[in-house]
C-alpha cells in the first residue's frame, strides 16, 4: 500500500481528498435550511421588539417554490458527480483518512471513486427525473395547509436522497467495520423511507414496511457477524483483520462471522434466498427509487462483499477458502436461476425488473466467485493477478453501465406511473404509438439488459463471461495452445458458472423481448391511448441513459481503463 | 509493382481528413431525416432548403473537395497505405497456430490508383446526381413533403459507396457494400405504396443478396487462408506466396465466390434480373444511382483482386477464374444488348445498355487478369506494358461509362420529366378540372412518360438534353474520338490478344466485337426514336426546355465525355493501374494525344490495325446505319435544331428515305418476343422459386409449426409453471421473508460450522 497519503480529519488535504462528500454534506445543510427561509421574526425576550431572523414564518417567493429542493439536490449530486469525475483527470488521489492514533478509517482511491461515480450518477438522474414524478400541488405563497404540507414533503424526499448518497459513499470509502456499518445503515434507512414515501398508497407503505423489517433482520445478522469478527480479532480495521486471517483464518468464529456478514450484504444485492422483500419493495416504491435500489444500492452491497470476502477473508491461497468458494458458487447459481425463472412469468414490469435484478446479482456473484477461485486456488493464480483484475474490471464495468439501462428502464416506467399505472404488462401497451421515443428507449434498455450487441449490456456481460473463463482456464491456456490434450473436466468448475450465465441469458431474452412485443404490437389499455404526461426532466434523464447505453457499447475503452484502475486499486497485491 | 508492397507510403496531409469523406454524408443522414421530420411543410425548409437537398449538396460538395485534394496528392505519386483512423470496437485474442494473436476490428483508409479513380467517379457523380435531384425531385408534386427521406437515403448511399472505395480491408468493404444494398432497397422502393416499386425493391434486394452470400463465403474462406482481411495483409506478396504454397486452389475458389458477389452487384448474367426492375422504381434518380454508381462496386471488387492475379507466387494458377470473369462478361454483353433492341422504355434501354457495358469492363478485367497471371510481367518490360494497358483500358472504360451513362440517365430523366410535365399541362387544359391536380393524378393516368413510343422530334425542343444524349450515346457506342472509343478499342484489342494465346477466350472476344455493333444499333435507335423524326404524340409536340438544376450536370458531363481524349492523352490508361509506370504529367498533352491517335488508328501490328478498323466499321457504321434506316426521319415542319445536330438529322432523313425497309417480320418473330420478355429469365427464376423454394418453405413451415413450435410451446408452458411455483414462494408476508433469510443464514452457519 505504497503512496498513500495519511490525512487526519480537518487537517491539510482533508478537504481536497473528500471534496465530493463535503459538497454533499453542504448541499444537505442547504437543503434543510433554504426551504425554511422566510419572513420569520423573533421577539427579544423581555421586550416587545420583534427582530427579523429570516427563519420560518411566511416563506419568500423563491424559497416557497416546491421545485427548489429538487434543483438543489440535483445540482449537489451533479456537482459531486463532476468532482468525482475530475479526480480521475490527473490520476486518482490515494489518500487515507486516519485517526490521530494512526488507524485507517477511509481510503480514497480509484476503487472507491468509481463506485462513487455509480452512486452519484444514479442518484443525480433519479433526483432529476423525480421532478416529474413527485406531484406538486400549486406554486406560490398562498396555499392551503394541505398543499403546503404536501410541498414540504418535497424537501424531505430530496434530503433522504442526499443522505442516501452520503451513506453510500461512506461505504465505498470505509476501511473499518464501524465506518462501513455507519455508512451502510445511513444509506439503508434512507432507502427504507424512500420506498415508503408514497404513504397515500397502500402498496408503497406496505412495501416500505416489509423492506424495513426484513432489511433490519438482515442487518442485525450482519451486525452480529461484525461483532464476532471484532471479538475474534480485537480490531475493526480491515488490514488488521486481513492479517489475522492469514494466521488463523480457519477458526470457526471468523468464518461464521463472515458468513453472517454475507447475509447482511446478500440482502443488499438481493441474492437468493435473501431477496424476497426486493420484488415487493421495487413494485411498491416509485420507479426512480426502485431504479436506485437496483443500481446504486446493489453496487453498495457488492462493495461490501468485495471488501469482506476478497480483502478481509481472502489472504492468498488459504487452504479452507474452498468452502467459501462452494458457498458463493451455489449462491450465485441459485440466485441467477431463481431470478430468471421468477421473471419469466411475472406480469408486473416492475416486479419483472426486480427479478431481473436478482438474476444480475447472480451474475455478479459468479464474478466474485471467479476472483475467489483465482485467489484461493494455487493452480489458477499464476498470472500475477491479471485474470483476477480482468474479472473485477468486468464486474465494475457491469455495475457502471447497469446504471444506464436499468435505471433508464425504471425511468420509462416512472412516466407511465405518472400516467396512472405501471403495474401491469399491458400498461406498456401501445407505447410505440403514444410516444415512440420512450418505446424505442425502453426496447434498447431491454435488449441491453439481455445482452445484445452492440449495446453496453453486451460488452459488460461478455467481459464478465470472458473473465470467468479466463480464470477457469488459468494456466491451462498455455498448455492448450501447446497442443495439450485437455478437456472440460480439467478446467476449474467456475467455468460452469460462465456456462450457467450463458444459459440464463438465453432464458432472460424471453421476458425482455416480451416488453418489446407489448410496446410495439399491442394496443394501449382502455382509456390510456392519449399522450403521456409532459416533463422534460425525466425524458432528458432517459435520453442520457440511452446515449450512455449506446455509447458504452461501441466506445468503452475509456471507461474500461477507469474500471481497470479501480480494480487494481482494490488490492494492490495483485499488481 | 501494381498496388502491392513495393510502393512507399505517401505522406499526404489530406490523409487525416480522408475519413470525413465518408463521415460527412453519414452524419448528414440522421440530420436530414430529423430536420425533415421536424420542419416538414415549413416554407423555408421546402423552398430554400429544398427539403434537405441543400444540406446534401453541401455535404457532397465537401466530400468531393476533400476527395479532390486527396487525389491531387496522389496524382503524380504512387500507391500508399496508411491508417488514418483507428476506431476499435472489441479487442480480443485468437489462438492461431500455437500463439495468441490479438485481433481487433479497426478502420483505416487505403489508397491506390484504383481507389483514386473510383473515388473521383463516385464523389463527382454523387454531387452531380445531387444537383440533378434538386431539379428533378423537388419540382414533382408527388414528392412533396417526403423529399427529405430521399435525400437522407441518398447521402447514406453515397457514404456507403465512398466508404467501400476507401476502406482498407475486405471486411469494411463488405460492411459498406451492405449499407449500399440497404439504401438501394430503400431508394428503389421510395414510392413504397406502389406495388411495382415495392416488388422491384424486394427483387433487387434479394437478387443481390444471393451474390452477397457468396461474397461472404468468399471472405470467410479468405479469412481462413490469411487470418485477416486487411489489404495490407492479404496483398502482401510474402503472405500470398505462403498461401499459394499451401492451397492456391482454395484461394481461387475464395476469389471465385467473391466474384459471384460482384456479379450480383453489377447485374451480370445470371444475376442480372434486378437491374431492369430497379428502373421501374419511379425515380430516374434512383435508377441513375444504380446504373451509374452502385454497379461499379462489383467492378471495383474485381479490380481489387488484381494483386492476387499479379502475384508471382500464383503464376498461371488463376487462369480459369480469369476466363470465367471474361466469359460472364462476354455473354452478358451480347445478351443485354440483344434485349435492349426491343425495349420501348427509355430507361430500360439504358439499363440493359448498362449491363452490356459493365460486361465489357468485366471482359476487359478478365483479360487483364489473364495477362497478369500468365505473363512474366514483373521482369519483362514489354509484358509489363501489356498488362498495364489491358488493366488500364478496363478501368478507363469504367470511367468513361460512368460519366456517359450518368449523363444519359440524367438526360433521359430530363426528357421524362418534361414529357410528364407536358402531359400534365395538356391534361389540365383538356379537363379544366382542378381536382386532377394532385397525387392521385399520377396513379390514374395511363400515359407512359417513359415510353419512346410517346416521344420523337424532341431534338429541337430540348437542345441541351439532345446534345448531351447524343454525346453520351456516341461515347457508349465508341464513335471515334469520343469518350468510350478510347477504352472500348483497348478492351476489344486485349480480348483478341488473349484469344490468340488461349483459344477459350475466343468466345468473349467474338462477343465483345459483335456487341460493339449491337451497341451501335440500340443506342442509335434510342436517340433517333426520342429526338429525331416527327412527334409521335400530341404530348411530345408540347415539351419545353428543362430547368437549371438539371442543365448543370448535363453540361458538365457532356464536357467530361468529350474531353476523354485529353484523359487518354495524359496517359490515363497507364496511370489508372500503376502510376509508377505512367505518370499523368510525364509527357506533354499534345504528344500524348498524338501517341494515342497513332496507337488507335495506325497500329504498327497488322492484326490489331485490321481489328481496330473492323471494330470501328461494325460499331460506328453498321450498327448505327441499320438504326438510321429504321427509325427517325425528318423533323416536323418549321422545327430548327442546333447547328451541330443538323448533319445527324440530315443524314438520318437521307438514310431513312432511301434505305428504309420493313422489319415487321423480324419484329414479330419468336426471337423478338423472347427478347421482349427478357429471354424468360424472370419467368424461369420465378418458376424455380415456386417449385423449389416454395415447396421447401411449405415443408419448413409445417415442421416449424408442429415440431419446433411444439417443443418451444412445451418449454414455454413448462417454464411458466415452474416460474409460478417459484413466484408463489414470494408470499407477500414479511414473516415468510424473514423465515427465508433465517433459513439461509442457518444454512450458511451450519455449513461453515461443519467445515470449521
Amino acid at each position: 500500500m505504497s503512496g498513500v497519503e495519511n490525512i487526519e480529519p480537518f487537517t491539510d488535504g482533508f478537504v481536497s481528498a473528500l471534496c465530493p462528500e463535503l459538497v454533499l454534506f453542504a448541499g444537505l445543510i442547504l437543503l434543510i435550511i433554504i426551504p425554511n427561509l422566510g419572513k420569520g421574526t423573533v421577539r427579544i425576550p423581555g421586550t416587545q421588539t420583534r427582530v427579523m431572523w429570516l427563519f420560518g414564518g411566511d416563506r419568500f417567493k423563491l424559497t416557497s417554490n416546491p421545485r427548489l429542493p429538487a434543483w438543489i439536490a440535483t445540482i449537489t449530486l451533479g456537482a459531486a458527480f463532476v468532482l468525482t469525475m475530475l479526480s480521475f483527470q490527473d490520476g486518482v488521489d490515494r489518500a487515507a483518512i486516519v485517526t490521530d492514533s494512526g488507524k485507517q478509517l477511509m481510503l480514497v482511491n480509484g476503487f472507491s471513486r468509481v463506485f462513487e461515480l455509480i452512486f452519484f450518477g444514479a442518484l443525480t438522474l433519479a433526483a432529476f427525473a423525480s421532478m416529474n414524478r413527485l406531484e406538486v400541488r400549486g406554486i406560490g405563497p398562498k396555499l392551503s395547509t394541505n398543499d403546503l404540507y404536501n410541498n414540504r414533503r418535497q424537501a424531505d424526499f430530496y434530503i433522504l436522497m442526499l443522505t442516501c448518497a452520503l451513506g453510500m459513499s461512506v461505504v465505498a470509502l470505509a476501511q473499518d467495520l464501524f465506518v462501513l456499518f455507519i455508512g451502510l445503515e445511513l444509506a439503508s434507512f434512507s432507502t427504507y423511507v424512500l420506498v415508503a414515501f408514497y404513504k397515500e398508497t397502500k402498496a408503497g407503505t406496505e412495501a416500505g414496511m416489509k423492506y424495513f423489517i426484513v432489511g433490519s433482520v438482515a442487518s442485525g445478522v450482519g451486525l452480529y457477524g461484525l461483532s464476532m469478527l471484532y471479538l475474534w480479532a480485537g480490531s475493526l480495521q480491515f488490514d488488521v483483520l486481513a492479517s489475522q486471517f492469514v494466521i488463523n483464518g480457519t477458526d470457526p468464529l471468523p468464518l461464521i462471522g463472515i458468513g453472517f456478514v454475507l447475509v447482511g450484504f446478500g440482502f443488499k444485492v438481493s441474492a437468493a434466498p435473501f431477496h424476497f422483500a426486493a420484488p415487493d419493495a421495487y413494485a411498491g416504491a416509485s420507479s426512480p427509487i426502485a431504479g436506485i435500489l437496483a443500481t446504486a444500492s446493489k453496487a453498495m452491497g457488492i462493495i461490501g462483499l468485495l471488501r469482506m470476502l476478497l480483502i478481509v477473508a481472502a489472504p492468498e491461497a488459504s487452504e479452507d477458502g474452498t468452502v467459501w468458494l462452494t458457498l458463493l458458487g451455489i449462491l450465485s447459481l441459485v440466485t441467477m436461476t431463481w431470478g430468471n425463472i421468477a421473471a419469466l412469468g411475472s406480469t408486473n414490469p416492475k416486479r419483472m425488473l426486480a427479478y431481473s435484478s436478482v438474476a444480475h446479482a447472480g451474475y455478479m456473484l459468479a464474478a466474485i466467485t471467479a476472483i475467489g477461485a483465482w485467489n484461493w486456488d494455487d493452480s489458477l493464480a499464476g498470472d500475477g493477478g491479471e485474470s483476477a483484475v480482468a474479472v473485477l474490471t468486468a464486474l465494475i464495468f457491469h455495475l457502471v453501465v447497469l446504471v444506464a439501462f436499468k435505471l433508464g428502464a425504471f425511468l420509462v416506467l416512472s412516466i407511465l406511473e405518472s400516467d396512472g399505472d405501471a403495474s401491469r404488462l399491458s400498461s406498456l401497451g401501445g407505447l410505440a404509438k403514444r410516444e415512440p421515443f420512450l418505446a424505442v428507449a425502453m426496447f434498447i434498455f431491454m435488449i441491453s439488459l439481455a445482452g445484445v450487441p452492440p449495446l453496453a449490456g453486451f460488452v459488460s456481460k461478455l467481459l464478465v463471461i470472458m473473465g470467468i473463463v479466463k480464470v477457469a482456464i488459468g494456466q491451462m491456456g498455455a498448455e492448450i495452445v501447446a497442443g495439450g490434450d485437455l478437456g472440460l473436466a480439467d478446467v476449474h468448475w467456475v467455468w460452469w458458472l460462465a456456462f450457467a450465465m450463458v444459459i440464463n441469458s438465453a432464458i432472460s431474452m424471453y421476458y425482455y423481448l416480451r416488453i418489446g412485443v407489448v410496446m410495439f404490437f399491442e394496443e394501449a389499455e382502455e382509456g390510456r391511448s392519449g399522450p403521456l404526461p409532459v416533463g422534460w426532466q425525466v425524458r432528458f434523464a432517459i435520453l442520457a441513459c440511452l446515449m450512455a447505453t449506446l455509447f458504452m457499447g461501441v466506445a468503452s475503452d475509456k471507461l474500461l481503463e477507469i474500471c481497470e484502475v479501480a480494480a487494481q486499486s482494490l488490492n494492490y497485491g495483485w499488481n | 509493382m501494381a498496388g502491392t508492397g513495393s510502393n512507399a507510403i505517401i505522406d499526404s496531409e489530406m490523409m487525416q481528413f480522408a475519413p470525413l469523406i465518408i463521415l460527412l454524408p453519414m452524419l448528414a443522414f440522421p440530420v436530414i431525416l430529423f430536420l425533415g421530420r421536424v420542419f416538414n411543410r415549413n416554407p423555408f425548409w421546402k423552398d430554400t432548403m429544398k427539403e434537405g437537398g441543400i444540406i446534401a449538396l453541401v455535404v457532397m460538395a465537401a466530400s468531393l473537395i476533400i476527395s479532390l485534394l486527396l487525389i491531387k496528392d496522389h496524382i503524380g505519386g504512387f500507391a500508399g497505405i496508411k491508417d488514418s483512423v483507428d476506431f476499435l470496437w472489441l479487442n480480443s485474442s485468437v489462438y492461431n497456430g500455437g500463439s495468441l494473436e490479438p485481433i481487433s476490428f479497426g478502420f483505416g483508409i487505403y489508397i491506390d490508383h484504383v481507389t483514386v479513380m473510383l473515388l473521383f467517379v463516385a464523389s463527382f457523380l454523387c454531387l452531380l446526381i445531387n444537383i440533378f435531384s434538386i431539379g428533378y425531385m423537388n419540382t414533382d408534386p408527388i414528392n412533396d413533403n417526403r423529399n427529405h427521406r430521399f435525400y437522407a437515403e441518398f447521402v447514406l448511399f453515397c457514404s456507403g459507396m465512398l466508404g467501400m472505395v476507401l476502406a482498407d480491408s475486405f471486411l469494411w468493404l463488405f460492411i459498406f457494400w451492405e449499407i449500399m444494398g440497404l439504401c438501394s432497397y430503400l431508394l428503389i422502393g421510395f414510392y413504397y405504396e406502389k406495388p411495382s416499386a415495392a416488388y422491384a425493391a424486394k427483387k433487387a434486394f434479394l437478387t443481390t443478396r444471393v451474390g452477397d452470400v457468396f461474397l461472404m463465403i468468399g471472405l470467410v474462406m479468405m479469412w481462413d487462408l490469411f487470418g485477416s482481411l486487411d489489404y495490407a495483409v492479404v496483398f502482401d506478396e510474402a503472405n500470398i506466396a505462403a498461401v499459394a504454397a499451401e492451397s492456391s486452389g482454395t484461394l481461387q475458389w475464395a476469389l471465385g465466390m467473391m466474384f459471384i458477389g460482384a456479379v450480383g452487384k453489377s447485374a451480370q448474367f445470371p444475376l442480372h434480373v434486378w437491374l431492369p426492375d430497379a428502373m421501374e422504381g419511379p425515380t430516374p434518380v434512383s435508377a441513375l444511382i444504380h446504373a451509374a454508381t452502385m454497379v461499379n462496386a462489383g467492378l471495383y471488387l474485381v479490380a481489387r483482386m488484381f494483386p492476387f492475379f499479379g502475384a508471382e507466387a500464383l503464376h498461371n494458377d488463376l487462369v480459369d477464374l480469369a476466363f470465367i470473369i471474361a466469359l460472364i462478361g462476354g455473354i452478358t454483353a451480347v445478351m443485354a444488348a440483344a434485349i435492349a433492341f426491343v425495349q420501348h422504355d427509355l430507361k430500360k434501354v439504358l439499363a440493359y445498355s448498362t449491363m452490356s457495358q459493365l460486361a465489357y469492363i468485366f471482359t476487359g478485367l478478365g483479360c487483364a487478369m489473364f495477362l497478369a497471371n500468365t505473363l512474366d510481367w514483373h521482369n519483362d518490360d514489354g509484358a509489363h506494358y501489356i498488362v498495364i494497358v489491358a488493366f488500364g483500358a478496363a478501368l478507363f472504360h469504367l470511367f468513361n461509362h460512368a460519366m456517359a451513362k450518368g449523363m444519359l440517365f440524367m438526360a433521359s430523366g430530363s426528357v421524362i420529366h418534361e414529357v410528364h410535365h407536358a402531359h400534365h399541362h395538356l391534361h389540365h387544359h383538356d379537363h379544366h378540372d382542378d381536382e386532377h391536380h394532385g397525387h392521385d393524378d399520377h396513379h390514374e393516368d395511363e400515359f407512359d412518360a417513359q415510353s419512346m413510343e410517346n416521344m420523337g422530334g424532341l431534338a429541337s425542343k430540348m437542345p441541351l438534353t439532345a446534345t448531351a444524349m447524343l454525346v453520351g450515346s456516341a461515347s457508349i457506342m465508341g464513335l471515334p474520338f469520343i469518350g468510350g472509343f478510347w477504352s472500348k478499342e483497348g478492351i476489344i484489342a486485349n480480348a483478341w490478344r488473349v484469344a490468340l494465346e488461349d483459344p477459350r477466350f475466343f468466345i468473349p472476344a467474338i462477343c465483345v466485337l459483335v456487341g460493339a455493333g449491337m451497341t451501335g444499333f440500340y443506342m442509335s435507335r434510342m436517340w433517333l426514336k426520342t429526338f429525331a423524326g416527327k412527334p409521335k404524340t400530341e404530348v411530345a409536340a408540347h415539351v419545353g426546355p428543362t430547368n437549371t438544376w438539371i442543365k448543370i450536370p448535363l453540361f458538365v458531363l457532356t464536357f467530361v465525355s468529350l474531353s476523354a481524349v485529353l484523359f487518354a492523352g495524359m496517359g490515363f490508361t497507364h496511370w489508372a493501374p500503376d502510376s509508377e509506370y505512367g505518370l499523368m504529367s510525364e509527357k506533354s498533352l499534345i504528344d500524348g494525344i498524338v501517341y494515342e491517335m497513332n496507337h488507335a488508328f495506325a497500329n504498327s501490328d497488322a492484326f490489331f490495325f485490321i481489328l481496330t478498323y473492323i471494330a470501328i466499321a461494325i460499331g460506328a457504321i453498321l450498327g448505327p446505319g441499320i438504326a438510321l434506316s429504321l427509325y427517325g426521319g425528318k423533323l416536323a415542319e418549321g422545327e430548327k435544331v442546333k447547328p451541330w445536330m443538323k448533319p445527324i438529322i440530315r443524314l438520318n432523313s437521307w438514310v431513312f428515305d432511301r434505305f428504309h425497309f420493313d422489319n415487321k417480320s423480324l419484329a414479330n418473330s419468336g426471337l423478338s418476343k423472347a427478347l421482349a420478355n427478357r429471354l424468360y429469365f424472370d419467368h424461369y427464376y420465378d418458376l424455380a422459386m415456386l417449385k423449389l423454394v416454395a415447396g421447401f418453405s411449405d415443408k419448413s413451415a409445417e415442421t416449424d409449426k408442429n415440431v419446433v413450435d411444439g417443443v418451444i410451446k412445451k418449454i414455454e408452458s413448462g417454464s411458466q409453471s415452474i416460474s409460478k411455483v417459484v413466484r408463489s414462494m414470494t408470499t407477500g408476508s414479511a414473516r415468510d421473508y424473514i423465515l427465508m433469510v433465517s433459513v439461509g443464514a442457518l444454512a450458511i452457519f451450519f455449513l461453515l460450522w461443519g467445515v470449521a
